[in-house]
């Protein structure tokens, strides 16, 4: 059959704008937010990092959701940890966002403004009172109504130190700090005692600091940063202090939590924050370091330790809204809660939970002190990190730090300067 | 599927040698040609043409990751003149072409010449030349982190023959300057099979009349070796140049993600990364600083070009 030219560019446009078409954005695409049906159909959930370590878990918790609810299939994914951010913002654009999603309070924040995420409130809200109410609340927006996901683990990281570097600046090893106006009187010691080579921290203050300090990180609206208030200026101030006398790491400004762990294991830094599992990490790699371990709370001022909250939302549009909300509802209830409690060192956001004699007996071993000191803290910790701080406010806060501590900027005027870098991108998100 | 479009009355027209007709040929032209370069224009058009027009439209919009813009005209463009993150980024690439450039147009080229010859053994020493070119750029630049750490290898060294501890990795221009060595030492290979290539067509004979007129090493490399190679040098500055202008992976791995200290080694397509990625990425504004990059690397292209016209004249 004979083609024409017009055939064939009509053919070669066709070609090239089909596969286009796949690359808009599938938020036209509207579910439902009642979650009262019928639990059936196929569903997908991603979990963030961990298929490589906890694989039978999961795969024994579809296969238990599956069987309760016949007629239901569960495809579980797993992204890696670098660039998930990343991951969920191409499928959110894309269209391709899974059923049910394993999230950090800043990630459903977006989402939820974007409509993409499922209010609990609404389309979950008899579950509500399994959890801590603090926990719940952890996936609310400042400025929208309603729960943007199922509170999930809870983490507080203990405080690593080596008691053997304590001992060489004359420190007391049994007696670290605990505030932060201790951390900066044994930090400047140390220092001085070993004449700048051996810092007492690795990084330079995140927006958690300032929390745990007791600077008032946002107004009561949740609409502008303030953590440029006099006790800001007063924690920077502190950290320049800290920083010129070579007790924070010269190298803190382009630290990363990898290259701050390997300082503290090569016995260059003498603190630093961590998770039961670097027990084990420490035992290995260093165990000269293993025998002179100390372990205490997080340094705080403010009486309550930062707690780390992950979560698991459930994606607006999704075809099987009764399914979602009963498989991430499954997934982060108390019974699963405790058992994956018992397979890593993570803590339980279900009401009860943490009074479990798992978390609050000792038997003698590092993992369990550390666990129980971890849970007694969770009881009255806080999620210092703002809903609303993103990646690109986190930069801008770093950036800011590092010109007060280089001398660039004072600190007043670095953290005015991050505070409306913040603002502005704040405003930015709309 | 038939793909002529001739007809049994036109052919039966025709003398029956098998040459086709004129007619025939510029029917039949149009559509082959097109049919087998339709997968090579497929790919071009989805992944080169369709973002490029993308991301042309959307630098002059406000868009978002999850929320789509509104046009604003030149507004991102006026912000990015005020925006000194902008011009760190701008003042960081810019360096890194001054810095790594001239080095790879000139090292490799001395390289070749060290391993053209033929002895014995010259192969190990050709292979170990561009081992750095096929090692990942993420293990290299990690490898490269720990020995100019503060307690590395090379700061190890430098304090035991009484130099002193060296601030490679947290000294704003150190960190710049070690992530240019690096991208010079990994380049050096790739650009020095080029060289080899071209000193391969170099006559010997020129070199032999050279010579014989009392031209010594020195006289010879710059009279003779250059000349010959000179379109050569003229590509390799292109594509360094291009490629130094965006460079990311190198000063990412050494300075982190947030650019060194207060950001201040920041490069431009760090810059685009930063903006423009996660949850709540400027679409927009990253376009237009990706917009910026690529008048800026044609421009570099052209000029490397023109320097290269203007001397054959």
């Amino acid at each position: 059959m004979p083609t024409s030219r017009r055939t064939f560019a009509a053919a070669a446009v066709a070609a090239l704008v089909l596969p286009l078409s796949a690359c808009g954005s599938g938020n036209d695409d509207s579910g439902s937010s009642d979650a009262s049906g019928k639990v059936e159909g196929d569903i997908t959930f991603q979990t963030w990092n961990l298929k490589a370590n906890f694989k039978p878990y999961f795969d024994g918790l579809i296969a238990d959701f599956e069987k309760k609810y016949p007629g239901t299939h569960v495809k579980w994914i797993d992204q890696p940890a670098e660039g998930y951010a990343d991951k969920i913002s191409a499928d959110a654009a894309g269209g391709t966002l899974p059923d049910v999603v394993n999230v950090s309070p800043d990630l459903v924040a977006p989402l939820a403004k974007a409509g993409l995420a499922l209010d609990l409130d609404k389309a979950a809200a008899k579950y509500k009172k399994e959890y801590l109410a603090g926990a719940w609340a952890s996936h609310q927006i400042p400025g929208m109504t309603g729960t943007y996901a199922f509170p999930w683990y809870l983490n507080t990281g203990p405080l690593f130190y080596n008691k053997s570097l304590f001992k060489q600046a004359g420190l007391d090893a049994g007696s670290p700090p605990r505030t932060y106006d201790e951390l900066f009187a044994d930090a400047l010691q140390m220092a001085k005692k070993s004449d700048g080579k051996v810092a007492t921290l690795a990084n330079v203050p995140t927006i958690e600091d300032f929390g745990r300090y007791g600077v008032a990180l946002m107004n009561k609206e949740g609409t502008a940063f303030t953590f440029n208030d006099s006790k800001g200026v007063q924690l920077l101030t502190k950290y320049k202090e800290l920083y010129d006398a070579k007790a924070l790491d010269p190298q803190a400004l382009t630290a990363t939590p990898e290259s701050s762990g390997k300082k503290f294991l090569t016995e260059a830094v003498a603190m630093n924050p961590g998770s039961a599992l670097d027990l084990g990490n420490f035992k290995k790699q260093a165990p000269n370091l293993y025998k002179n371990i100390g372990i205490t709370d997080q340094i705080t001022s403010t009486g309550h330790v930062n707690m780390y909250v992950m979560g698991v939302m459930v994606n607006s549009k999704t075809k099987h809204t009764p399914a979602s909300v009963a498989f991430a509802h499954y997934v982060t209830d108390a019974e699963h809660q405790m058992s994956f409690a018992k397979k890593v060192a993570i803590f339980p956001s279900t009401a009860g939970s943490l009074d479990d004699p798992y978390f609050t007996k000792q038997d003698g071993t590092d993992e369990t002190r550390v666990r129980i000191a971890a849970a007694k803290s969770l009881k009255t910790a806080v999620n210092y990190t703002p809903v609303l701080f993103s990646e690109q406010m986190k930069t801008a806060l770093r950036n800011e730090v590092a010109k007060a501590l280089q001398g660039k900027e004072s600190p007043r005027s670095a953290l005015d300067n991050a505070v409306k870098q913040c603002n502005t991108l704040l405003a930015q998100q709309g | 599927m038939a793909l002529s479009t001739v007809s049994g009355k036109q052919i039966s027209g025709k003398p029956k040698s098998g040459a086709p007709s004129p007619r025939r040929v510029r029917r039949q032209l149009p559509t082959s040609p097109w049919l087998f370069a339709a997968p090579g224009l497929l790919i071009t058009g989805v992944f080169i043409l369709y973002p490029f027009v993308s991301t042309v439209i959307n630098s002059f919009t406000d868009r978002r990751t999850l929320i789509p813009g509104r046009f604003v005209g030149l507004a991102n463009f006026r912000e990015l003149l005020h925006d000194d993150m902008f011009w760190i980024g701008l003042r960081n690439s810019a360096l890194y072409v001054l810095g790594v450039v001239p080095a790879l147009v000139i090292l490799p080229l001395l390289l070749a010449l060290l391993v053209q010859k033929n002895i014995p053994g010259i192969t190990f020493f050709r292979s170990a030349f561009y081992t750095p070119v096929v090692a990942s750029i993420v293990v290299v630049g990690l490898i490269w982190v720990w020995l100019l750490d503060e307690r590395g290898l090379i700061n190890s060294l430098l304090e035991s023959i009484g130099i002193g501890r060296v601030g490679f990795l947290s000294d704003q221009w150190l960190l710049l300057l070690s992530a240019m060595a690096v991208t010079v030492w990994k380049g050096l290979g790739y650009y020095m099979i080029i060289y080899l290539a071209a000193l391969a067509n170099v006559p010997r004979e020129l070199h032999e009349a050279a010579s014989v007129d009392g031209a010594g090493a020195v006289r010879r490399f710059l009279t003779v070796t250059v000349p010959a190679v000179r379109s050569t040098m003229v590509l390799v500055g292109a594509l360094s140049s291009v490629a130094a202008f965006k460079v990311f992976s190198e000063v990412y791995l050494m300075a982190g993600p947030s650019g060194g200290p207060a950001g201040e080694d920041t490069t431009l397509v760090m810059l685009v990364q930063r903006t423009g990625t996660g949850l709540t990425g400027r679409v927009g504004y990253a376009s237009a600083l990706s917009l910026v990059v690529f008048v800026v690397t044609v421009a570099l292209m052209l000029l490397v070009l023109r320097a290269d016209r203007r001397e054959e004249t």
